[in-house]
């Protein structure tokens, strides 16, 4: 097993330092695309890694598998403060850009993955890309984005998941380095 | 293993869209499929993918701080413990003793350790001297954490008892007389929030004062 994997699993405070040391700032960056508060992003990013790290059941694959999941458990706390949030202020919602090209003065978090990951998006049927980036880029829950659309939940459903699979099979794919 | 598998949910989840019941779903599945529990680990590579593209937010140090006291709580408040003395032995090396006998015996201190430590020491605190008022100045120094959270007040030959008052955003302070000892005079206070300035007083009269900057 990856050494990192096996200190994270093992609950070893080093596998969360590492894990922190290569992947904070997609952490933060996830956090802020949800919750434009600085602080309350980075609240996120520490309760969602502490939780996990606590978490009495064992983490088992990849370097890479162990990252899409903190990432997911980020975006996860994130997503679930900005739902409480919003039910007591309507005004705490950000706004959610459907563009992820960040502006020129503002980088994205991995530039090379960015140009591959636009490339496969544009490969994509237009109804699966947009549901998916609605639900991604957008913040929009599958209700949300059903309406929007205007097409049955389950359409969207069998939307967002082909589009799921269908970059996955691209960005696994031999051309590819991410796994 | 699981006679029946995960819908589109499988794919859905990692993005944060399901309800809190279909959530709650999937993740009791995946415990007992490790088919499904793969389908999502790919879809959860899938949606780090697509959080590559967005705009990059770098951390502050106080998240990176906060997370290892979190992991590390009992090294953390020892490390601290710890620091407290070896600062305060630094602050009179390097205030009143220069490069005598006793900066020997801490610069020996500081070679014997780990280096990680004394990395770790300099990054803590800040010394700044303060500046002489009045015909009848005091020649003093002040150490201070960089959090805020400690400062320790020398002074050379008092002259007379010394109070040290403490401006900070919001207030202004008394944090009490300064300890005379030989030929110098201490004082360490835990102030509850930042420090902006600090006035060293001897009978009502400014003698020294100093800005601490973070």
């Amino acid at each position: 097993m990856d050494e990192l994997v096996e200190a994270f699993a093992e609950r070893r405070p080093s596998g969360l330092e590492q894990a922190y040391a290569l992947w904070s700032p997609l952490f933060l960056s996830v956090a802020r695309h949800i919750i434009s508060d600085r602080a309350n992003a980075e609240d996120c990013v520490h309760d969602a890694l502490l939780r996990v790290w606590r978490a009495p059941n064992r983490f088992s694959g990849s370097r890479e598998m162990l990252k899409g999941y903190l990432v997911a458990c980020v975006r996860n706390e994130a997503l679930t403060t900005l739902r409480r949030e919003s039910r007591h202020d309507a005004r705490a919602l950000k706004a959610a850009r459907l563009d992820p090209v960040p502006a020129v003065d503002a980088p994205s978090v991995d530039p090379v993955e960015t140009q591959r990951l636009q490339g496969a998006l544009a490969r994509l049927p237009e109804d699966q890309r947009i549901a998916l980036m609605l639900a991604y880029y957008g913040n929009k829950t599958q209700v949300e984005i059903a309406k929007e659309v205007d097409a049955p939940l389950g359409t969207i459903k069998s939307r967002i998941s082909m589009a799921m699979r269908k970059l996955h099979a691209e960005l696994a794919s031999p051309g590819g380095n991410r796994w | 293993m699981t006679e029946h598998h995960l819908s589109e949910d499988a794919e859905l989840y990692p993005l944060g869209i399901l309800d809190d019941d279909a959530a709650r779903n999937v993740e009791l599945h995946i415990a007992l499929c490790s088919d499904c529990a793969q389908r999502v680990a790919q879809a959860q590579a899938v949606a780090a993918s697509l959080a590559a593209a967005l705009p990059r937010a770098m951390p502050s140090p106080a998240l990176e701080r906060r997370l290892r006291e979190s992991v590390r709580p009992r090294q953390a408040a020892k490390l601290r413990a710890s620091l407290l003395p070896f600062a305060l032995a630094a602050a009179f090396a390097l205030a009143f003793l220069g490069l005598g006998w006793q900066a020997l015996v801490l610069r020996e201190r500081l070679q014997s350790d780990d280096v990680a430590l004394v990395t770790m020491v300099h990054s803590h605190f800040n010394h700044v001297s303060m500046a002489p008022q009045s015909a009848n100045p005091v020649a003093a120094k002040i150490l201070y954490a960089r959090d805020g959270s400690w400062i320790y007040i020398i002074a050379d030959k008092p002259g007379g008892a010394l109070h040290a008052i403490a401006r900070t955003a919001s207030a202004t302070t008394d944090l009490g007389a300064l300890t005379s000892s030989g030929e110098t005079a201490t004082l360490l206070a835990h102030p509850r929030e930042r420090i902006v300035t600090i006035t060293l007083q001897r009978a009502g009269t400014n003698v020294a004062s100093a800005k601490l900057t973070y």
